[in-house]
């Protein structure tokens, strides 16, 4: 089961060279247990460095991140993150990926292999468990990157922009696996993304960042059921209004 | 100022590590840790440096030595280039090169010394010879590989704007394969280096390899050791000189 | 040459009967050329426009080449005696190069401070050419099997250290941010994660080092020793046996492909995930 997060009045600043870099400006962000949201905004708005922020890689220069009521502390698996490029270790196989967390647990050999290939069947790649990550798609590494994350049972799972790299069809593909592996495995879900369209197509609840500096522009929340029509009216009106928040 | 500040701190630790090895160094030659006579220190070796040889005869033994090499080079490189570029271009000739080089292609330079005395005798042919074949090899192959991996949508392009043949290979394909080049005429220029200063060392009368041997003729360890390194500063300076030159000035536009 | 558009009838029966022939492997031009070449030569000496003396026939190689399988070069000296003498210096030099310089690179490239201050060292000591440390290797070891084995150490021990650090280096830091995530400890990111990410460009240093140490040992064998390839053909000189000298090169050329293909094949078994094995710049 999730957690809540709770991200309370976050200032990021990086002392980069002489620039002061303002990525987040007095953010707060209340995410329920078993929520999914998403953050959009533009180029610079600051939606990675939150995501970092959660996940434990940046420490806030003012302000605190909550999990559960408890501060953020340095990265770890219950906070599982999928990357925009996968970043799967090329030089394990697939199901060696997803078996990589539990493995450094400690998890005994047959114990951690059972449960990889549950997951293996989990994000469907039956099959494909032996084959290295050069040999699958686009498509199939990110399903080995979810599946990776959920091994460790993590509270939230931190996604940034992780169908960024496909193409469009492959995209909206993963993106109905995503919802049916969320609806099996319910987590609480921060997901990162420059189209307003999967924001909506998948969350409960969209956030809009605008840059320079980054700070909490608007909140939408999607009550629509799914699976959702993204041609429908509602969708389209909300759309419209998210678009409007961001330009 | 804090990029300055970085900036001086990492010139003091890479100027730390060779401070530290050469007092180390001094330090057990001063102590006698090691025999002098056979293992001289920094002092020793400036002393020679400074005293033993007078400055123009050691540059004129350098300009020497890289006159060699660079005739050698500009000899085997060239052809290197040309034989790279006209396989790369006509694919057949590629294909019927490919194997004498292949073939030959393992074969040390310095391998070739019986031959070269054979066909050269001991003159300054059979040493250019040496140091032609040094460079040639990396850069044939190089060349070529450069060459053949060039995107065949710039092609594309360019014919649509109406390049055909030669201005094709001209203006298209060989600066497309330059990056490829020009790390085979690093690689090439390191080769043919090594290959001048082994050549001198077995066989000269002039050079650096021969003021190293004439070192060891007359056992004198320290003009050895000065001659070794002023052969590795050379080296360094040489390349250093074409990586900046050519690498970043030229190709800007595939690192900067 | 990129293929033209043009669409002319004639161009267009040419492709045709191009294509109806079977694709020819790449490797039987270069065999042909080779065999044309050496035809050229036998003729050229049959017709006395070159010295057999100097350029041997590929008649009179051929029967070098058995003889010196059978009987070997100089008196006594067999080729298996050469081939091994050869192949045994650059496995000591190459392996004790590999098990010094792989571990400190390694622990060099994970310590910034440490590479920093040590860089300019390395850059140094190689381009210290080799060759030129023979005089002084002489001088200290004498003119015997150390001073070879060291001289092959040498050369290929900077090679392999500078590659095993920038191998560190040029990990991607992602495979370190998603071990993290994942939960592993900093020990647990060092093994199994920077380790297996170095081992390509490792790879790719120890092609060279290899390269580098063929180079030196057939230099060295010319010096002192009538036992090893390099050995060979220079004693093939001083008898003025030019066909010994040119069959020693065959077979030295033989084994260089044969040492450089061993490695590619090692590399394909150890590394079975890597996707492009980048070929030799040699």
């Amino acid at each position: 089961m999730g957690k809540a997060i709770a991200i309370e009045h976050v200032t990021k600043r990086f002392n980069d060279e002489d620039e002061r870099a303002l990525a987040l400006e007095d953010v707060s962000l209340h995410i329920e247990a078993n929520e999914f949201v998403s953050i959009v905004g533009r180029s610079g708005c600051g939606k990675t460095t939150l995501l970092n922020l959660i996940a434990g890689f940046l420490q806030p220069s003012s302000g605190q991140v909550l999990i559960g009521g408890e501060p953020v502390g340095s990265p770890g698996p219950d906070r599982g993150m999928v990357f925009q490029q996968g970043a799967l270790f090329p030089w394990l196989t697939a199901i060696q990926n997803i078996e990589f967390g539990p493995r450094n647990r400690g998890v005994p050999r047959r114990q951690r292999r059972a449960q990889a290939q549950e997951l293996i069947e989990l994000v469907r790649l039956d099959g494909f468990e032996r084959k290295y990550p050069r040999e699958l798609s686009g498509g199939m590494q990110q399903r080995v990157a979810i599946a990776r994350a959920l091994a460790n049972d993590p509270d939230i799972l931190l996604m940034d922009e992780p169908f960024g790299a496909l193409d469009e069809l492959t995209r909206s593909e993963m993106q109905l696996e995503l919802l049916r592996i969320w609806e099996a495995r319910k987590k609480t879900v921060v997901f990162v993304t420059h189209s307003i369209m999967e924001a909506l197509y998948l969350s409960d609840r969209v956030v809009v960042l605008s840059p320079h500096p980054g700070r909490l522009r608007a909140e939408v929340a999607v009550t629509l059921p799914r699976p959702r029509q993204r041609s429908s009216q509602e969708f389209m009106a909300m759309y419209e209004e998210i678009h409007r928040a961001i330009f | 100022m804090k990029q300055q500040r970085a900036f001086q701190r990492n010139l003091i630790v890479s100027w730390s590590g060779v401070i530290v090895v050469l007092v180390l160094w001094q330090l057990a030659n001063t102590l006698r840790l090691v025999n002098p006579g056979v293992f001289p220190g920094p002092l020793q070796i400036l002393d020679t440096a400074l005293n033993r040889f007078p400055a123009a005869d050691v540059l004129d033994h350098a300009r020497i030595s890289v006159q060699r090499v660079f005739f050698g080079f500009l000899i085997g490189g060239g052809l290197g280039m040309i034989t790279g570029i006209l396989a790369g271009w006509y694919r057949l000739f590629g294909k019927l090169i490919w194997g004498p080089v292949e073939i030959l292609r393992p074969i040390p330079p310095l391998a070739w010394i019986p031959i070269a005395l054979m066909w050269f005798g001991l003159g300054e042919q059979s040493k250019v010879f040496i140091i032609s074949l040094g460079a040639f090899f990396p850069v044939v192959t190089n060349t070529y590989k450069g060459m053949i991996s060039v995107d065949p949508m710039l092609f594309r392009a360019a014919q649509s704007i109406g390049l055909r043949g030669p201005r094709l290979l001209a203006q298209i394909a060989v600066p497309a394969a330059l990056p490829d080049i020009a790390v085979g005429i690093r690689v090439g220029w390191s080769l043919s280096f090594g290959s001048l200063v082994a050549a001198e060392v077995l066989a000269a009368n002039r050079g650096l390899g021969y003021m190293i041997m004439y070192g060891r003729e007359v056992g004198e360890v320290e003009v050895i050791v000065y001659g070794i390194l002023l052969i590795g500063l050379l080296n360094l300076l040489t390349d250093f000189l074409i990586f900046n030159l050519l690498f970043r000035r030229q190709l800007r536009w595939y690192f900067g | 040459m990129p293929s033209s558009s043009d669409s002319s009838p004639r161009r267009a029966w040419i492709r045709r009967l191009r294509r109806a022939r079977p694709a020819v492997p790449d490797w039987v031009y270069g065999l042909l050329t080779v065999l044309v070449l050496l035809g050229l030569w036998e003729y050229a000496v049959d017709h006395a426009w070159i010295n057999a003396y100097r350029f041997p026939p590929p008649s009179k190689l051929a029967r070098t080449f058995e003889a010196l399988l059978e009987r070997g070069f100089p008196r006594g000296v067999t080729t298996d005696v050469h081939f091994k003498a050869t192949l045994w210096r650059i496995l000591k030099g190459y392996t004790v190069a590999t098990v010094f310089a792989i571990p400190l690179g390694l622990f060099v490239g994970a310590t910034p401070l440490l590479e920093r201050a040590v860089t300019p060292i390395i850059t140094f000591a190689r381009s210290v050419a080799t060759l030129s440390l023979l005089p002084l290797a002489v001088a200290w070891f004498g003119v015997g099997e150390f001073t070879r084995v060291f001289l092959i150490a040498y050369g290929c021990f900077w090679i392999i250290l500078t590659s095993a650090i920038n191998a560190v280096q040029g990990v991607s830091k992602v495979y370190v941010f998603a071990a993290q995530s994942l939960g592993a400890s900093r020990r647990q990111i060092f093994v199994q994660v920077m380790l297996p990410a170095s081992l390509p460009r490792i790879f790719a240093g120890m092609r060279v080092a290899l390269g580098m140490a063929f180079l030196v040992i057939i230099a060295v064998e010319m010096i002192g020793t009538i036992e090893g390839l390099g050995a060979l053909i220079m004693e093939a000189r001083n008898f003025y046996r030019t066909d010994v000298t040119m069959v020693g090169m065959i077979f030295i050329a033989i084994i260089g492909f044969t040492l450089a293909k061993t490695l590619a094949w090692l590399e394909r078994v150890l590394l079975p995930w890597v996707t492009d094995l980048e070929e030799v710049q040699r």
